[in-house]
């Protein structure tokens, strides 16, 4: 996945000059994840900044130059150091179309590595996409492997709303796939049925995409997966879809359960189609507790649990 | 050099080199033992010995630090015995936090020194406000805080800066500054000298060879002074350099060429030992000694250290409030 988003950085680049990369280590360095390696020495350090350590500057920064015609990528170097940009992000990316009347746009991508699996503890591995899904104005998007991670990026460059991207960090190197080499787009704002079964509907996205979908031909279960690839906004028509066609419905997803995700598409679920429902809509996810270092096994949902909530949702008569 | 002239404080000096000593000497073994697979990560403190161990000179027990991930020092001249840092960095069941922070992030109450977090110079606005307590409660002590020169950058510096000047609280800031923000040299962090940014905020700001103990020692006792006067926090710029990566993760060799050897003429190690020698408070036999028989503690705590279990998983969902929500008790329910 890394070389694919690098992949997608490079030809954007290539092609429109007004693209522009900022963030921490992301020049010399090539990224702490490697994600931007070679990219200072093929457009120079006018388009790739190694900028100051200040995760509300670059963000803001990035939004100032997206104001203003260009088409900046900020990295934050972990989802988890974020947060002193949030200003920047809830009241300005997200409210400046809005509040301007459509006279000044701010299309920005923040690509941030979230998500745990490399023992990165506390302040390495928090999945925190309801904090951004809850902010009207943000596009909100995560790939689950190598192709949409690039085929969405080239759509976000097509987009004219600010995106925050995120990039599930443990599927960096252990997800292979075959990437083209033209600049093909992943729709924004579309799911995709990752497998179809008829017996139920497991919906997931990000890190738990892969996992899912190895419990599921591993146990040998009939199952739709439907990976969201944008949680905002979501697909409601993809969701819908799944749940009327097998009525038994599991959300998976890493992040905490309260608030998280599967919150929200349950209430979707219950609002329009609750008819369908021919079990108690399950979520598995991780516990609403900070994410251990150690312990990290237990924390991020597992072959294990999905299974034990497979296997209820499939015997509720 | 600086001059040291007391019993007293010739007598610290020999302490705090065995303390430096014992550092190195445990910063080599983890960052082997991480190589090994012994140790998840590691954030290597080599070559910021003497600021922090020349800082911890100027304190009393009673004062308080807010810290950062490279600070092994540090706790090491607070008093913080080797098995509590070794524990933390394995994150077994006998560690303070139960293996739920990632290894650098200790902290010991006991001590006087806060459980450490990631996010950079966030520690800084806390020290203003534990500093804050101690001035309304006519409390004796001053608190400590430590950053990396990248860290000064972040709006939490700015804001500790300013907060502690306009409530004149006893506060030190301390800078580590190693040169590099992991790939950042810190000439491309900022355009000013570090110590120079206290004159936006009405504080002094020091300047002081960091490699040199007793530099950095002088310039955190006079801070420190000022601060039992209740005169107001002061910013230390001690100039370091990190001889080691960013962290065990980290390839330096992509962005820098200059490097500081073990036993140049820069680390200072090397420096504080030609200061015991030419006040012969040691001789090259007498420090040999120390560090061979440094070794052998570390090692021996070391595999002490490693044979303890690790934690019973279930704390990693524990103390997350007084009280565990219903929430997280069904959910712990379900994982274990
Ligand atoms: C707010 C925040 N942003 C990014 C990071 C990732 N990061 C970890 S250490 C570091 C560089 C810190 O440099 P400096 O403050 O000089 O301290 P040093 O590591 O050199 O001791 C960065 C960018 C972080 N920990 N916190
Ligand atoms: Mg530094």
């Amino acid at each position: 996945m890394v070389q694919a988003i690098n992949q997608a950085l490079s030809q954007n680049m290539e092609k429109d000059d007004s693209v522009i990369l900022l963030g921490e280590d992301v020049g010399v360095d090539g990224g702490v994840f490697r994600v931007t390696d070679g990219l200072l020495s093929k457009f120079g350090p006018e388009r790739v900044l190694d900028t100051p350590l200040v995760e509300l500057g670059i963000v803001g920064m990035g939004i100032g130059m997206a104001v203003n015609g260009l088409r900046p990528v900020v990295e934050i170097q972990f989802q988890d150091f974020i947060y002193t940009a949030m200003d920047q992000i809830i009241n300005q990316a997200a409210k400046i179309r809005y509040r301007s009347g459509g006279e000044y746009i701010a299309p920005i991508i923040i690509r941030t590595p979230y998500g745990g699996g490399i023992r990165g503890g506390l302040y390495h591995s928090q999945s925190g996409e309801s904090y951004f899904v809850h902010t009207a104005g943000l596009i909100v998007a995560t790939p689950s492997g190598p192709y949409d991670a690039k085929g969405l990026l080239n759509s976000a460059f097509k987009a004219s709303d600010p995106i925050i991207f995120l990039e599930p960090k443990r599927l960096y190197r252990s997800i292979k796939e075959e990437v083209p080499e033209d600049m093909y787009t992943v729709p924004l704002g579309k799911a995709k049925l990752a497998n179809s079964g008829d017996d139920l509907s497991i919906i997931t996205y990000g890190s738990m995409v892969s996992t899912v979908l190895d419990t599921v031909k591993k146990n040998k279960i009939n199952a739709d997966v439907l990976d969201l690839r944008t949680l905002l906004p979501l697909d409601v028509e993809a969701i819908l879809a799944t749940v009327e066609k097998t009525g038994r419905v599991i959300i998976v997803h890493e992040a905490p359960r309260t608030l998280g995700m599967g919150a929200e598409i349950s209430a979707l679920i219950a609002e329009r189609r609750i008819d369908y429902l021919q079990a108690p809509i399950l979520r598995v996810t991780g516990p609403d507790s900070p994410f251990p270092y150690k312990m990290e096994d237990y924390y991020i949902p597992n072959e294990k649990r999905i299974m034990k909530a497979v296997a209820k949702i499939l015997e509720y008569r | 050099m600086a001059e040291i002239t007391s019993q007293e404080e010739k007598q610290k000096l020999v302490k705090a080199y065995t303390a430096m000593v014992l550092s190195r000497t445990l910063d080599k073994k983890i960052v082997n033992a991480q190589r090994q697979g012994r140790v998840g990560f590691y954030t290597p403190t080599m070559g910021q010995e003497a600021l922090q161990i020349g800082a911890a000179m100027a304190l009393d027990e009673q004062d308080l630090i807010y810290g950062y991930y490279r600070d092994v020092p540090l706790m090491i001249s607070r008093g913080v015995p080797m098995d509590l840092i070794i524990n933390q960095i394995m994150g077994n069941s006998a560690d303070i936090a139960k293996g739920r922070q990632m290894p650098s992030h200790y902290g010991s109450r006991k001590h006087n020194f806060m459980s450490v977090q990631s996010p950079v110079a966030t520690n800084l606005p806390l020290a203003v406000g534990a500093a804050y307590s101690l001035k309304y409660r006519k409390k004796k002590g001053v608190v400590l805080t430590t950053f990396g020169e990248g860290s000064t950058s972040t709006p939490d510096f700015h804001a500790a800066m300013n907060l502690a000047s306009v409530y004149e609280l006893p506060v030190i800031f301390l800078c580590e500054n190693n040169g590099w923000a992991i790939s950042l040299p810190v000439e491309k962090q900022t355009r000013v000298d570090i110590w120079s940014k206290a004159a936006a905020y009405g504080m002094p700001g020091i300047r002081a060879n960091g490699n040199d103990i007793l530099e950095t020692y002088e310039a955190v006792k006079a801070a420190v002074k000022r601060a039992r006067e209740g005169k107001g926090p002061t910013l230390i710029d001690a100039i370091s350099f990190r001889m080691g990566p960013h962290s065990t993760s980290d390839d330096p060799t992509k962005y820098r060429s200059e490097s500081v050897p073990e036993g140049s003429e820069k680390d200072p190690l090397t420096i504080a030992e030609g200061t015991l020698k030419a006040l012969k408070l040691m001789d090259d036999k007498m420090i040999e000694n120390i560090k061979q028989k440094t070794i052998k503690i570390v090692d021996d705590k070391f595999d002490e250290c490693e044979k303890i279990p690790p934690p019973d998983p279930i704390t990693a969902f524990e103390q997350v409030y007084s009280e565990q929500t219903w929430m997280l008790k069904e959910e712990v329910g379900d994982i274990l």
